[in-house]
């Protein structure tokens, strides 16, 4: 899952940026609004976290413009502007949720995750199929209760597929939104991690589809 | 009306003025035409006596004994009629060897009586006029002349009832006043009508001054005649200055709050994770920083705003983009929110950023507590809005509602927030001249009630 993180606070978006990679999330930073919106414009990402008072274009602005593109990635608010009018102007604008500052780090994160469920159609903070069990509060994964011990890389990996399961995932997509922006790509260990993932799971629950990319199903 | 405030009215000074100078005008009129015309009549009637004695004088003749005679009797023919107003008589003065006879000769109209002149011999030539009684105790206008006809000293009278003057300047005085009477009515009416129109502006600045203060307007309306439009554009002008002012306090006092709230979430996130004595010690300064900016940054927001004339916001699209909102950041919850039909011209005096902040808070409390539902209704009470939100929820005990409106509290740590919500609603109300209160409500949860000043 990757987000995009616009903060014009240096300090507070590297403690961001730090929070979420924690939490197995690749992130993407931008510290003003026309640089925040040309990546949100072009990026595959899975999440905004995004201030109002920024320089170059105010947060509202950019939220428009996101919109009025067709960008649905879903956008969380984050700001010192909290009175309701602002609230109400925020949602009004395209947001889906709105935190104050100061917050606590939890509460941005479980707000975040219940965005990226409510965007992929899933109810439930824990997402499964078949015996595998992904808990994205405590980003943990089981096989029938078992817990698999997985790199960062291989945990985002697979809650990518977790929250695409059944669907076909093409290896760009995977490579997407796995790595932020000025990673150095290499589509080639997308196919390592998932070889390691298929060690670690029960044998045929990635299928590698032809041409296309990857699916995770749970087995017959 | 009393004295005091029939005083201070522009229009009764007005009139009154106006009433005073036509009152004095008419009445110096009426005694200059009066005074004029009387002069004249008497000018006349002294005039006619004066001919009536030339003639008098010119026709008289002595026959053989030294009586006095007329050769041609005088021409009025009042003369001839008893007691016809015009009277003369001829007197003879006593001279040497010869008695006075008063009336020696006498018109036919004094019929048996005798003028009785008093006795001051004019010297010839001289003319004296004297008021006498006549027949009938009349008064008379009389003039008189000595003559000296052969050594036969005569007096000439000619006398005319005075009534012959005083009749007409007494006709003339009654149409002259009534005339003046109803020429003062006319200007009175005019001046009343004067004033009634030339002040009218000022009482369409009233009305719109009125509204400015109802909230139904942001600036005095319509133009005003000259005099009164640069008032009415000071005015508009200081109205226009007042809310820059308070907008300008509202920007400052946000931006101060957005400035102070970012170092503090890095405060935040810095103590993150630690345990030590430094980490508790920032996340309860942090926290109480916090709330302390929250709770004077809505508290200077809106005293600004509560003094300002002229601020009205309909409540129903408020509650439509709250909800709306709600409906967003709780869609996880799968809630119902229910505005019940509110009034279409329902409108809070105030600003709407207070508004909204009210009811958000309310809503958000409501949407974390209710287990399926919340229910929003807006009415108006005379002069007052009631808005009430409801919800499904746990509620809250009768004996704990009070202590959770006050400031900081909050009656379940575990739902996050700051706990300052309620006591901000109240704060808020309470600046508005209004209050919140809180009761069971018919869901089985709690209801928040709002009571505020509704804009007319």
């Amino acid at each position: 899952m990757r987000i995009l993180v616009v903060e014009d606070e240096p300090t507070l978006a590297r403690q961001l940026a730090d929070g979420l990679v924690a939490a197995g999330y690749a992130v993407d930073l931008a510290d003003n609004g026309i640089d925040a919106h040309f990546m949100g414009d072009t990026e595959p990402v899975d999440a905004a976290i995004l201030d109002l008072g920024l320089p170059g274009m105010d947060g509202i602005t950019v939220l428009k413009k996101w919109r009025a593109a067709g960008r649905a990635m879903p956008v969380l608010i984050l700001t010192a502007r909290d009175t309701w009018h602002e609230k109400v102007a925020g949602i009004d604008a395209g947001a889906d949720d709105y935190l104050a500052k100061p917050f606590h780090m939890e509460e941005l994160l479980a707000r975040l995750r219940a965005l990226i469920r409510r965007a992929g159609g899933h109810a439930s903070a824990e997402l499964s199929c078949g015996p595998l069990k992904l808990d994205t509060r405590a980003s943990r994964a089981t096989v029938d209760g078992q817990a698999l011990t997985l790199t960062s890389h291989e945990y985002r990996v697979l809650a990518y597929l977790m929250h695409h399961h059944d669907e076909v995932v093409s290896r760009t997509d995977l490579v997407e939104h796995i790595y932020a922006q000025d990673f150095d790509r290499d589509s080639n260990t997308v196919e390592v991690f998932i070889a390691r993932l298929r060690k670690k799971l029960p044998p045929g629950m990635i299928e590698t589809v032809r041409g296309l990319g990857y699916r995770l199903a749970s087995p017959q | 009306m009393n004295l005091a405030s029939l005083r201070g009215s522009l229009r009764f000074r007005l009139l009154l003025t106006t009433l005073v100078w036509i009152a004095a005008s008419i009445v110096v009129a009426g005694w200059g035409l009066g005074s004029l015309f009387r002069s004249h009549v008497e000018a006349q009637f002294n005039a006619d006596l004066g001919v009536h004695l030339d003639q008098l004088t010119a026709h008289l003749v002595l026959d053989g004994q030294g009586r006095p005679t007329l050769s041609v009797p005088l021409s009025d023919p009042r003369f001839n009629r008893p007691f016809g107003g015009l009277y003369w008589q001829i007197d003879r003065l006593a001279g040497p060897a010869m008695p006075a006879i008063g009336g020696a000769l006498r018109s036919r109209s004094l019929w048996d009586q005798v003028l009785a002149v008093p006795a001051d011999a004019p010297l010839d030539g001289e003319l004296h006029r004297h008021r006498i009684g006549g027949p009938q105790g009349i008064v008379l206008g009389a003039i008189e002349r000595s003559v000296r006809i052969d050594e036969v000293s005569l007096r000439l009278i000619a006398a005319a009832d005075e009534r012959l003057m005083i009749e007409p300047v007494a006709r003339f005085n009654g149409v002259l006043w009534l005339a003046l009477g109803v020429l003062g009515l006319g200007l009175a009416f005019a001046a009343w009508l004067q004033v009634v129109v030339g002040l009218a502006p000022l009482r369409q600045l009233r009305r719109a001054l009125g509204r400015v203060r109802n909230g139904d307007a942001r600036q005095l309306e319509g133009s005003f005649p000259t005099e009164l439009q640069p008032l009415a554009d000071e005015f508009n002008s200081v109205l226009t200055q007042n809310a820059e002012v308070v907008e300008r306090a509202r920007t400052h006092a946000g931006n101060l709050a957005h400035a102070l709230k970012t170092p503090l979430s890095v405060l935040v996130n810095a103590a993150r994770g630690r345990e030590d004595e430094l980490a508790r010690l920032v996340a309860g300064q942090v926290e109480t920083a916090q709330k302390q900016v929250d709770y004077h940054l809505v508290r200077a927001q809106a005293a600004a705003a509560v003094r300002m004339p002229g601020v009205r916001t309909a409540v129903g699209p408020a509650l439509e983009g709250l909800v709306h909102a709600m409906e967003r950041i709780y869609a996880g919850r799968n809630l119902q929110l229910a505005i019940q039909s509110t009034p279409n011209d329902l409108a809070f005096r105030g600003e709407e950023q207070d508004l909204q902040e009210m009811v958000g808070n309310l809503l958000e409390n409501a949407c974390k507590w209710a287990a399926t539902r919340v229910e929003i209704s807006a009415a108006i009470d005379g002069d007052r809005l009631d808005i009430r939100i409801a919800d499904d929820g746990p509620g809250i005990a009768a004996e704990q509602r009070e202590a959770v409106i006050r400031r900081g509290a909050r009656a379940d740590e575990r739902v996050p927030g700051t706990g300052l919500g309620l006591a901000i609603v109240d704060d808020l109300a309470r600046l508005y001249g209004g209050r919140l209160t809180l009761a069971a409500s018919s869901l089985g949860g709690l209801v928040a009630r709002l009571n505020l000043p509704a804009a007319t």
